[in-house]
This record gives C-alpha cells, structure tokens and sequence, in this order.
C-alpha cells in the first residue's frame, strides 16, 4: 500500500514538472488611442456618416480577434458591459414616448451590424481601425456599439459604448 | 467495484441499517470489506437530520462529494471534481437518465422517497458502462415495507426562498405482496442573497428585496410500487414521476445581461420567462431471485425525459423573431435491459457475469438549436471474479466490452440566411453515424489487519461522446457563446488507482484516500480566439489530463455525549497536451475543509445538536473565461430530535446554514461567471411523523 502511494506521489509530481506553469491568465485589454479613439459614449452622428473605429487592443501574450456589433438601444436597455445612458438634455429627441417597446421585435428601420475582424498574428498591440458607414435610411435613436476581443489564450473582454445616430440633416429638409 | 455488483446481485435485502447519524458506513467493517473501490453508505436517518435544500446539497458533506450549484436550490452532484456525464447516478442499479442535457438542471428524484444511498467513488465502468468515470451516486429507493401497514407525513420550510413542502408516503406488506407509495409537492419563491446589488462586468444589477429575479419554482414528484417477495426472490414494479419548473435568473443568464420588460419584481413566487421545466417517467421492473447456486437478476426500465425552456423570442443574426417562447425542447426516450447471474466457483471463488443493453431516442424542438436529434444503441458484456484468499484478503477483477452506435440526425436552420450563392437555409447537423467499442477493465484488493482495512483498486473507464460534443453547432443563447462540436471525437478513455486506509478503535475513526487519474483524451468545450456569427466560437477538443487529490476524515467519539470530526478534500489538475495546456480543467473543485463538533443527548429519545465549520479555499488555478474565486467560510448549525409518541415516531429537525449570512461565491456554481454570489442565511425546519 505505502509503495502505491508512494509511486502515486512520484507520478503526479512528474506530471506536474513536465507541465510548464507559464499558462496565460490575463485578459486583453480595449484601450483608448488617445484624441483619435472611436466611438466614446455618448458621441453623436447622423444617418450616412462613417464611424471612424479606432481603439487600442493590447495582450500580455498574443491577440486573437475582434468583433463589432451595433444594435439599437431605443428601449434604454443598459447593456451591461460600461455602457452608459446619455442624459444630455437632447436625450432622445426622435424616440420620446418610446421608452418601452412591448413587443421584442427588433424596430423596423433599426440598425444591426456585426461583423468579426481578424488581428495578425504574434501582436501584442494592435491599433484596429474600421471604417463603418452608417447606412442613410435607418432609424435615428439610440445606439449601443459593443466591442468584443479575444486573447490567444480564449480570454475574452467586451466593451459597450452608448452613441447617438440623428436623422440626416440633408434628408430632414 | 466488484463487490458493490455482490451488492446488486445478491437476492432481497442486503441494505445494512446503521444506528448513529453520520457517515457510519465507514465504521462498518462489513462494508469496507465489501468492495475495493472507496464507497460510503448514507442511511435515510441521515437523510432526513441533513435535509438540504436539494438531495445533492443533503450529501455533499460528505469527503470527496460534492454539489455544483445551479441556482434555484437546485445543484448537481460532483465526485472529486469530475460531475455532469462523468458521474452516473443510478436508481436501484439502473443509470438515471436525466442531467446529461444542460448544465443547469436538477436531479429529478424524489428525495423523500429515498431509502439510502451508496456512493462509489472511482472508476465504476464494469458494472454501469458508459459515464461511472468519478463515480456512482446509488439511491436505493425500492425496500421492502416490514409491517402491514407503515407511513410517515413530512412538512418542511426553508427561510431562504421562502419554501414549503410536503412529503407523504405509505406502505405495507401482507405475506408475498407488498406496494408502497411517495407523493411530493414543493414550493418555492426567489432566492435570497445576502447583497442589494450584483456586480457583472462593470454594471450593477440591483436586486429587489435581495432576490434572484425569477429563480422560483416548483416540484412534484409522485410513485407507486408493486411487487411479490419470498425468500428465496423478488420481483418489483415502480412507476415514478418527477415533474420541476423553475426560472432561470432573469438579468443575467450565461454571459449576456438579459433585456426584459416583464415587471419581475411584482411577485416573488411567480415563474416568469425564462423558465425551464422538466419531467422524468419511470417504470422500473427489477426481479432478483435464487435458483440452486445461481443467483439472478433482471431489470427491464423505460424511462421517458421531457424538458423545455422557454425564454423571450429575439431576433439574432439572420434569425428572425420567433413565434413562441419555447426555445428548447429536449425528449428523450431510453429502454433498458440489464441480467446479471452469479455462481460459486470452488470453495473460495465467486464469478458474475452480466449483459446490458440499451437503446435511446432523443429529439429536440424550439427555435434555439444546440445538439441534432440521434439515437444511440449500446450493448456491454462483463465478467468478473471475487477470489476470498482469506477472510481478510479479498482480490478481484473483472472486463467488459462495450459496443456503441450514435446516429446523428441532419438539421437545417429555419430560416434563410443569405449566401453569395442566394438564400439558403444552413445546414447545422449532418447526418453522421458513429461507431465506438469500448474494453474496460478493473482490478483491486481489500485487507484487513489488525485496527487496519486497505484497499487497492486500479480501473478503466470510459464515456461515449455525446451528441452534443460531436454534433452542436450553434448559439448558445443561454451563455451567448457560438459552440461547436467535434465529430473526431473518440470514446473519453479514463485511467484511475485508488486506495484507501481506515483505522478505528472504540475512540476514533480514520479514514485516508488518495487517488490518481490520468484521461488520455479529456472532452470540453474549449473557448477560442476566433468569432462566428459574432460570438466567441467555444469548440470541442481532447487533450491529455492529469490529475489526483486526496480525501480524509478523522472522527472521535470522546464521550457518549460528544463526538468530533475533522474532514478535507483536496484535488490537483493539468491539462497536459492541447491548446490548454498547462492550464486546470474548467471550474475545479477548490479544497475544502470542515470541523464538526457534535452533542448527543438522550431525553424523551434522542437528540444531536451539531456545529460546523465548513472552509473552502481560493481557487485561482483558473482557465478562460473563469474568474479567481477567494475562498471562505460558513458556520453552520442544526438540532434534530426524535421523539416515541406511542409506538410511532415524531422527528424534528432544524438547520441554519451560513449562520453568518457570508456572502461568498462558490467557483463550480454555474453562476459565478455572472458574479451571483451564493445563498445567504438559511433557517430550515422539518418535522416528520412517522407510522
């Protein structure tokens, strides 16, 4: 018996040395890319602008991929992850009384956007840059714009952003 | 593991009734002697003093056993860090079908309705195949009544989601026939937690009065058994269902914060969406019997397992919005057949054989697809040898093969999602026919000596993939994770050495049992770097695992009066190939201590006052998308009182868990990727009246 445990010990110590202990255990980070970071909260656009995305991903091992989704946010739902809710005395100018949506249905003329981006490679740190139209014939109102970026490793960090997209000044006349 | 097929063979009772309250199984020499694997009986006495809020967290006291919560009262069994389709639960020897699906769901069974429970920890493939890789969860719930007529009326609360329950069962023999009847109702409302607001990523979900939104529910549970005992067989019939609904928390469900404009918050009890409910139907025919030398045994069950959950329609990606609220429908249908026959060879020699056959029906429904319907057909032979060298020297060992089909059925999306080649209505599942055989064996020693009983046991094991590892391919809406299946897949092969020391002497009791286990392909969902469908892609993957721990008791019965125990667990990790190398297996069991100081009196019968210390450490040997989990600890008090009222017996019991309203979070609990802490304080009652 005392032979058994004994080789019991002696073999999960060998396992354990030959698992080198350098696993990652960090997330990756979503940072802003000082005056030319975009979008940040509670920025404001119009119908057939282009967002100009600009974040700074950065790992303490190696990049994986990241994400963009757009989706409205006209029943002021709060996201969950940083997004804020503009009280900016224009608060939603297009949408008032519209607070609560009873049926789920995505609103006709609302924006979605999703699309997945791939990052090279063996970077550490990664200035994403994406031009993203906004179409000219969508709904005006509230938007969440989320960010979502993996590690290498599968760590995973998401980062929501409240905007504000106005109906096409051009289009209003 | 051998021994614990004696068990099952062997005709009429075998159950061993043991007096004190606690774990006496391990006091019992008997049954250490019984089996080489490490195993432990749970008598109905402790059952009914440990009431928990579910059958899992009543026996998760026990070393190496314990319970992942799932919210809503509700947890699932964990042997040694291993839980899901790694364990088997069983119900009168036959594998209980049920928690293969989801990771949150329950049991299914009618605690009330429990004789005792056998936990064999290790590898336990001979006799129960496909899953018995950490272990076998045994509930004996088909005893013979002894008197003519005999029953007891249970009525229990529980201040922590304010519930209500009550249990009757009757039963009676009259010479060879016997029946015996269980009918269960419980209640209960939102979960309290000791906190006003819960703190997931860097938003704060406030909670009204301290609940858990929408974690209420209900169960009822309900079953009849018939059957002829003489002395020399047996043969039974039992009819049992098990029907829960309950809701799943509604701001966060997996990862996502949920969006709702349902007014949660104006009732506590109410089951709002999203909510799940299952039913489980059982009928179970067991005949055990002598004939000559041979002894036999048959049992033929079907089992029938509904389940749905229901939660908001959403639109998603190109899925439009559903019609209806059902998301998931899960049907499964499972027959049965499992004889066994055992025979002397020579004076000292016993030789069982035995064969299993099983065929299982699963279709799926709902807009949300996670796993394709299949049917799977198993059959597995066995034999084994329990060799008596000595009264004090007991060897065995025993192989089976097993032969399996998983034909995986084609499934398309419901709707269009439009391609460069126009719009197409995407193919989820092929249609796909796997083939896996399976040999498994095991081997092991029991010895006595002097205050001494070791025991030895080295195992093979083995887990067929299921459907959902080689075949899903989709959104997990409750998670919001995209997952993936792999159909490479090979059969989970598992290789384990146990062993196990106990020493006792009129004062104390003490119990050591280490293991090591080595998986030459461990199966899980494995979180990548890359996106689809605009979520992060968790794919199925195998890797080569490593682990081991230890499991110990040390109790002393200082005087008549006082008795004392000390109790830990403690469990090591490593994946060693793979893209996870280096890294823990997902949520693993942190190790844990507990300190039990017991007062036993005798007034009016006899009463036992406990106080527990339970410790559980941190847990920072983490794998994405995990979070370190501190540890901490709860204090923990119960009385319970068995009062003669005339020749029947009146049984009160009352336990305040987490006395000091800890707030804590628990590592394996599927909420604690949401930061829901667990359960605060909870005053729990129970009197029973038995006749």
């Amino acid at each position: 018996m005392r032979h058994i445990i004994a080789y019991a010990i002696l073999l999960t110590l060998a396992a354990v040395a030959c698992t080198t202990e350098d696993k990652d255990t960090t997330a990756p980070v979503i940072a802003t890319a000082g005056f030319d970071t975009n979008p940040i909260d509670c920025q404001t656009y119009h119908a057939g602008d282009t967002i100009h995305f600009c974040y700074l991903f950065e790992d303490n091992r190696e990049l994986g991929a990241y994400n963009i989704e757009i989706h409205n946010n006209f029943d002021h739902h709060t996201h969950g992850t940083s997004a804020t809710d503009c009280e900016d005395g224009h608060h939603d100018e297009e949408n008032e009384g519209h607070e609560h949506h009873d049926d789920e249905e995505t609103p006709a003329g609302a924006w979605v956007f999703v699309q997945d981006y791939a990052i090279p490679s063996g970077t550490t740190s990664y200035l994403a840059k994406q031009d993203i139209a906004i179409p000219l014939d969508i709904t005006a109102g509230d938007y969440h714009f989320s960010i979502r970026l993996t590690d290498r490793a599968g760590w995973q960090e998401i980062k929501a952003i409240a905007i504000k997209i106005k109906t096409n000044q051009a289009l209003e006349e | 593991m051998i021994a614990a097929a004696m068990l099952m063979t062997a005709a009429g009772d075998t159950n061993i009734t043991l007096p004190n309250v606690t774990i006496t199984a391990n006091t019992v020499h008997h049954m250490q002697m019984r089996t080489s694997q490490t195993n432990m009986l749970i008598t109905a006495d402790f059952l009914q003093s440990n009431l928990g809020s579910s059958l899992m967290q009543t026996i998760e006291g026990l070393p190496g056993v314990s319970a992942t919560s799932i919210g809503g009262g509700q947890s699932r069994p964990v042997i040694r860090g291993l839980g899901l389709n790694r364990l088997v639960v069983s119900e009168n020897g036959v594998k209980h079908e049920a928690q293969q699906w989801g990771d949150d769901h329950g049991l299914e069974i009618d605690q009330f309705a429990i004789d005792h429970i056998e936990v064999l920890k290790g590898p336990s493939a001979l006799l129960y195949g496909s899953d018995a890789i950490g272990g076998v969860i045994n509930i004996c719930s088909d005893m013979v009544p002894k008197q003519p007529f005999e029953g007891a009326v249970t009525l229990m609360g529980r201040s922590v989601n304010d519930q209500l329950g009550v249990a009757a069962r009757i039963g009676g023999r009259h010479g060879l026939f016997f029946y015996r009847a269980n009918a269960t109702w419980i209640d209960y409302a939102d979960s309290r937690v000791p906190t006003d607001s819960i703190e997931y990523y860097s938003y704060n979900i406030a909670l009204h009065n301290r609940r858990l939104r929408n974690t209420a529910g209900q169960e009822r549970d309900a079953s009849l058994m018939v059957g002829l005992a003489g002395e020399q067989w047996q043969s039974s019939l039992r009819l049992s269902d098990s029907y829960a609904k309950s809701g799943f928390f509604a701001n966060a469900h997996g990862l996502e914060v949920r969006l709702s404009d349902i007014d949660y918050d104006r009732s506590a009890r109410d089951i709002d969406l999203p909510y799940q409910m299952a039913n489980h139907l059982k009928l179970q025919s067991h005949t055990t019997g002598r004939i000559g030398l041979w002894g036999l045994e048959l049992q033929l069950t079907m089992q029938h397992n509904h389940r749905e959950e229901h939660s908001e329609p959403a639109a998603h990606g190109y899925m439009p919005l559903p019609a209806a609220s059902l998301e998931r429908a899960f049907d499964k249908r499972t027959y049965n057949a499992t004889f066994a026959a055992r025979h002397p060879l020579g004076e000292r020699n016993v030789a069982t054989v035995g064969i299993s056959a099983e065929w299982q029906h699963n279709r799926r429904g709902g807009w949300g697809f996670i796993m394709p319907d299949y049917d799977t057909r198993t059959l597995g032979i066995y034999a084994y040898d329990r060799y008596l060298a000595t009264d004090d020297f007991i060897l065995n060992a025993g192989i089976r093969y097993d032969d399996a089909t998983t034909d995986i059925h084609e499934y398309n999306d419901w709707y269009a999602t439009p391609t460069p080649e126009g719009e197409s209505y995407l193919q989820r599942a092929a249609e796909c026919h796997h083939h896996f055989g399976s040999l498994t064996y095991s081997a092991g020693a029991n010895y006595t000596i002097g205050a001494w009983t070791l025991k030895g046991n080295i195992g093979k094991s083995f887990r067929l993939p299921s459907a959902k590892e080689l075949g899903a391919n989709g959104v997990n809406y409750h998670i919001f994770r995209y997952e993936r299946g792999n159909t490479a897949l090979h059969p989970e092969q598992s290789y384990q050495l146990d062993a196990a020391a106990y020493w006792s002497n009129s004062l104390w009791q003490i119990q050591i049992e280490p293991y090591l286990n080595y998986f030459s392909n461990y199966i899980y969902l494995n979180p990548t770097a890359s996106y689809v469908d605009g979520l992060q892609l968790y794919q199925y993957t195998e890797a080569r695992v490593m682990r081991c721990g230890i499991d110990a008791l040390a109790s002393c019965r200082f005087t008549t009066h006082w008795e004392g125990e000390i109790k830990g667990e403690y469990l090591f990790a490593r994946q060693l190939s793979g893209d996870k190398r280096g890294y823990s297996l997902p949520f693993s069991t942190p190790w844990t201590a507990d300190a039990t100081l017991r007062y036993i009196y005798f007034w009016h019968g006899e009463g036992h006052i406990h106080i527990n210390a339970h410790l559980v450490g941190r847990q920072d040997d983490i794998v994405p998308p995990e979070r370190a989990t501190d540890g901490y600890w709860t204090l923990n008090l119960s009385w319970n009182h068995s009062f003669a009222v005339a020749h029947n017996t009146l049984t009160l019991a009352l336990h305040a868990n987490n006395l000091l309203n800890k707030y804590y979070y628990d590592h394996t609990s599927y909420y604690r990727l949401n930061n829901i802490p667990e359960s605060g304080r909870n005053i729990s009652a129970s009197i029973k009246y038995s006749f």
